[in-house]
């Protein structure tokens, strides 16, 4: 089947089997690895990227179902000049991440949180609805809240400007 | 790279981390592998007739397709029939004895032992095509009885290889003592603990990729902790010298343990590699990693300590019925960790710990972050407290008379242990005094006479363990290259799964040095690049690797200033090293930059091989919980994990690893266990969502503290670091629980603590001994 997927701003026209789903043509199709598989059942959350400005598992979504919509990956976190993203500073001065297997996963599920309504930090319940979403091994989540945090701070020093 | 605190960042969150599957091999097949779904039966039939039709199967084969093959049948002559999965008797892990007439092959033939194994396999242009293959093959097995623990298995009433008993091994630690000692002990307990299977579930499954070089040779990618094991046993098995094989660890997520073996799947993708001269590669995904990928811990104890009437322990003694799994692999000899450190930090002068690892229809067991010495400690701890209780000690205080004096190292241990160094007390009252130890207890004594108030418990936790591999295995080779930039490559045998050893490792060699941390990089997860090495396991790195490249400085420096003593015709004694420079050492003059040196005297370079003593590292665990007796519900609402690993490279490092530690000891302890039926096969229909790994939700308030007792063993002083909170933690928290619990059983406490097993314990301490009894009953089923 015959898609257009916009990703990271970027058109791919693609013949697409129906039942794959998002997070393999991705990775295989446009070549953007930075997507992982952790579970292939929803659960995990590492191949959670942005569909249309909201979060979604990239495994239990197919990719015909994307025809046509905008897709934001962690390929395209950092501006084009090639500064990275708050929350990828924020990330590494908190030690949010060892393997790196599961960041992508958590960096998408946090800049769709923030980027939607960056005042998510200052409400706990909120914040930890969201570091709960995904699945970590190495961190322990600590580091991954306060990365989260720091970098809701500069979220918020800057809508001040 | 200011912007990035660790190296390794850059690409791990831009995107550009290059893991086995996102490696890109044109003409690559993937496979599949069709799985038993019983856990013991006759095999009767395995068709892969039709998965052959299936659009884009190249290949679908069953064990009996691969062997009894004719020897020219295939297009690499030289390979016969699929090999089985290597014996490893590394580190007295295993023996001749255990392995001896029982083979594990890397599909089953004739017989399945656990649920999950492979049968056969397919290989397809991607993985839903193999999938789709994998679907069409027919699998007939009558089933044969299962035994699933080790209660079950060690009465042979049900055998895994016929003729041969299922108790694959036996060993023991100590000297047996006498009746007389337990006779007259002024205090006696007795206990019995499950430390429960578990799944070390790195969020990255296993991965290899196998590719035929054009020159004949086998390139492997795999995330792996060991590649140069994956080497040698490969070349083994495949009938090639072992330089005609190059293993690449790239990036790796996660592996606790679980990755160092030549796996069953891995022994088939190389095989077929090289019979269809084309790569292949295996990405499993989570549902196989839940049935066929290793377990952890597994082991049923008994136990009995005792002391005189001040609380001196006299003895220990620790049986242990360990859980193998279906081959016997590492997992035969693996519980003799948990009986070489049976004696733990305490000066019991009598210790006598023994093994007997029985085979079971489960997947095979394995080191999994802590591997032998968590069993070691928990038994251990909650015993402790058992005794402080029987005794009307307080727990911390029983300790602290028992904890052996930071004056008295090396210490020799009554299991055969020799502790390098240590400060346990100072690690306890840390612990203590972080907590707020005598504050919780007011509040304990404030809700006990509260009828309305949950109850609360405090819980200790001390531990030793022991890092840097075993006697054989406690060496690595490294080396160091000076280039005429003014750069120095960095090479070790180390193989990082997420420790960050791209940051510290350059780190330590430029302090050591005293040159720029950014002129010094780092090469490892090579067999080619370093042609020499063992791998990241038994938390060795740091210790091991760190150490070698430390002795690598050295010898680097040595060979330089030998250099400049040539070229300046002087002794060498006169050429001193200071912050990447050689001068004169009595006037300073002549100084020359180490890039100078190797652009007139030619190529700077060291190799080595460095060996490192045992190293012990310790720490003291507490943990403050409240129960709701009703709910059976645990809320854990302080943890102090207090670590030792001597010298740390990074602490911030050490710290993270020390955290997520931590948090595995909490999912062993509250969360973590894997179901089975009666029939042998684990309970898992939903997944990931039936296997409880810590989620954000679960972490209590956890603060991580360190002391630094610098290790004699390498002139570096670092130990271990990362397995800790395995270690450490979940005897803390059941300790904590117990202690707000005070059940009249403390046997029915037995990991994971579910509401399910809180509720009960508590339960029966409520109605008595004849309730206790019913839930005792069920709790041994």
């Amino acid at each position: 089947m015959k898609i257009i997927l916009t990703v990271n701003g970027e058109r791919h026209a693609l013949d697409v089997e129906p039942r794959r789903v998002l997070a393999d043509v991705l990775r295989e199709d446009c070549r953007l690895t930075g997507t992982h598989l952790g579970c292939e059942q929803g659960v995990c959350g590492s191949c959670t990227v942005l569909v249309d400005g909201e979060a979604v598992r990239a495994c239990l979504m197919l990719a015909v179902q994307c025809d046509g919509r905008s897709v934001r990956t962690v390929e395209g976190l950092s501006a084009p000049d090639g500064e990275p993203h708050p929350l990828q500073r924020a990330f590494s001065a908190e030690h949010a991440l060892q393997c790196g297997f599961c960041t992508a996963g958590f960096l998408m599920v946090a800049v769709g949180a923030l980027e939607a309504d960056p005042t998510i930090a200052d409400d706990p319940e909120r914040m930890d609805g969201l570091v709960e979403s995904n699945l970590c091994r190495c961190t322990g989540y600590e580091p991954i809240r306060r990365a989260i945090m720091r970098a809701a701070a500069e979220y918020a020093s800057h809508a001040r400007l | 790279m200011e912007q990035w605190t660790r190296r390794e960042d850059r690409r791990l969150l831009t995107g550009h981390g290059r893991y086995v599957a996102d490696l890109e091999v044109p003409g690559c097949l993937d496979a599949a592998f069709v799985r038993s779904g019983v856990a013991h039966g006759i095999v009767r039939e395995v068709d892969c007739a039709a998965a052959r039709e299936v659009p884009g199967v190249v290949g679908a084969w069953s064990a009996a397709d691969l062997s009894g093959l004719p020897a020219c049948a295939h297009a690499a002559a030289r390979l016969r029939d699929l090999p089985p999965v290597p014996r490893t008797l590394l580190a007295r892990l295993s023996s001749e004895e255990a392995v001896a007439g029982r083979e594990w092959p890397a599909l089953a033939k004739d017989r399945v032992r656990y649920a999950g194994e492979a049968v056969a396999v397919v290989v397809a242009a991607d993985r839903y095509r193999a999938e789709d293959g994998a679907a069409e093959v027919t699998v007939r097995i009558d089933p044969l009885p299962a035994v699933v623990t080790p209660a079950q298995a060690a009465d042979d009433s049900v055998t895994l290889f016929d003729g041969l008993s299922n108790t694959a091994f036996t060993g023991e630690a100590g000297e047996p003592i006498e009746e007389t000692v337990w006779q007259e002990a002024d205090a006696v307990v007795e206990a019995r603990y499950r430390q429960q299977l578990l799944m070390p579930a790195p969020m990255e499954c296993r991965t290899i990729l196998a590719v035929p070089e054009e020159d004949g040779r086998l390139s492997v990618w795999s995330g792996h902790q060991m590649p140069y094991r994956l080497r040698r046993e490969l070349a083994a098995l495949l009938d090639l010298p072992v330089d005609r094989i190059r293993v690449v660890v790239p990036d790796t997520g996660g592996a606790f343990g679980s990755k160092s073996a030549t796996f069953p799947e891995f022994v088939t993708v190389a095989y077929l590699a090289l019979t269809l001269g084309r790569p292949v590669r295996w990405i499993e995904d989570r549902m196989e990693s839940m049935t066929a990928a290793t377990r952890g811990r597994g082991q049923d104890q008994r136990i009995r300590l005792a002391a005189d009437a001040d609380g001196r322990l006299l003895a220990y003694e620790l049986r242990i019925d360990a859980d193998v799994g279906a081959y016997p692999h590492l997992g035969v000899g693996l519980p003799m960790q948990t009986a070489w450190m049976a004696t733990g930090p305490y000066t019991t002068p009598r210790v006598h710990a023994t093994v007997r690892s029985v085979l079971t229809n489960t997947m095979v067991t394995y080191p999994y972050r802590g591997a032998g010495r968590p069993e070691a400690t928990i038994a251990l701890e909650r015993s402790m407290d058992l005794l402080a209780r029987r005794l009307g000690l307080d727990p911390a205080e029983l300790r602290r008379r028992n904890l052996i004096p930071a004056g008295s190292f090396p210490y020799r241990t009554p299991t055969g242990r020799c502790y390098d160094s240590g400060d346990y007390a100072t690690a306890l009252d840390l612990a203590l005094t972080t907590i707020g130890y005598d504050t919780w207890r007011e509040e304990q004594g404030r809700r006990r006479a509260d009828p309305d108030a949950l109850p609360l418990g405090i819980g200790l936790s001390c531990y030793v363990e022991r890092s840097g591999g075993e006697p054989g295995g406690l060496h690595d080779f490294a080396g160091l290259e000076a280039h005429e930039d003014g750069t120095i490559t960095a090479r070790c045998g180390a193989a990082p799964s997420g420790q960050s050893h791209e940051t510290t490792f350059p780190a330590l060699v430029a302090r050591t040095l005293g040159v720029e941390e950014a002129r010094v990089h780092l090469v490892e997860g090579d067999t080619d690049a370093q042609p020499d090495g063992l791998g990241s396991f038994a938390s060795r790195s740091a210790q091991v690797d760190g150490a070698a490249l430390h002795h690598a400085c050295a010898l680097l420096i040595g060979l330089a200033r030998e250099r400049a003593a040539e070229l300046w015709r002087t002794p060498v004694e006169e050429v001193e090293w200071s912050d990447g420079t050689l001068r004169l050492a009595r006037d300073g003059s002549s100084a020359m930059e180490l890039a100078e040196l190797v652009k007139g005297t030619g190529p700077l370079r060291v190799d080595d091989r460095f060996e490192s003593g045992m190293g012990f590292p310790f720490g003291a665990h507490a943990a403050v919980v409240e129960v709701d007796p009703e709910l059976g519900a645990v809320r854990v609402l302080r943890l102090v994990a207090v670590d030792d690993c001597g010298i740390a490279l990074d602490p911030a490092v050490v710290r993270g690893q020390a955290f997520g530690s931590a948090v595995q000891g909490i999912g062993q302890a509250l969360y973590e266990g894997i179901p089975y039926g009666d029939d042998g096969v684990p309970l898992l229909a939903d997944g990931l969502l039936d296997y409880l790994l810590p989620t954000a939700a679960e972490i209590p308030p956890i603060e991580v503290k360190e002391t630094r007792t610098p290790s004699p063993v390498t002139p570096l002083g670092a130990k271990g670091a990362g397995e800790s909170g395995c270690i450490g933690t979940p005897a803390a928290i059941v300790n904590a629980v117990a202690d707000a619990l005070q059940p009249a059983d403390p046997d029915l406490l037995q990991m994971p603590l579910t509401p399910d097993v809180v509720w009960r314990a508590a339960r029966a301490q409520e109605h008595g001994a004849q309730e206790h009894g019913a839930s005792k009953a069920e709790e041994a089923r």
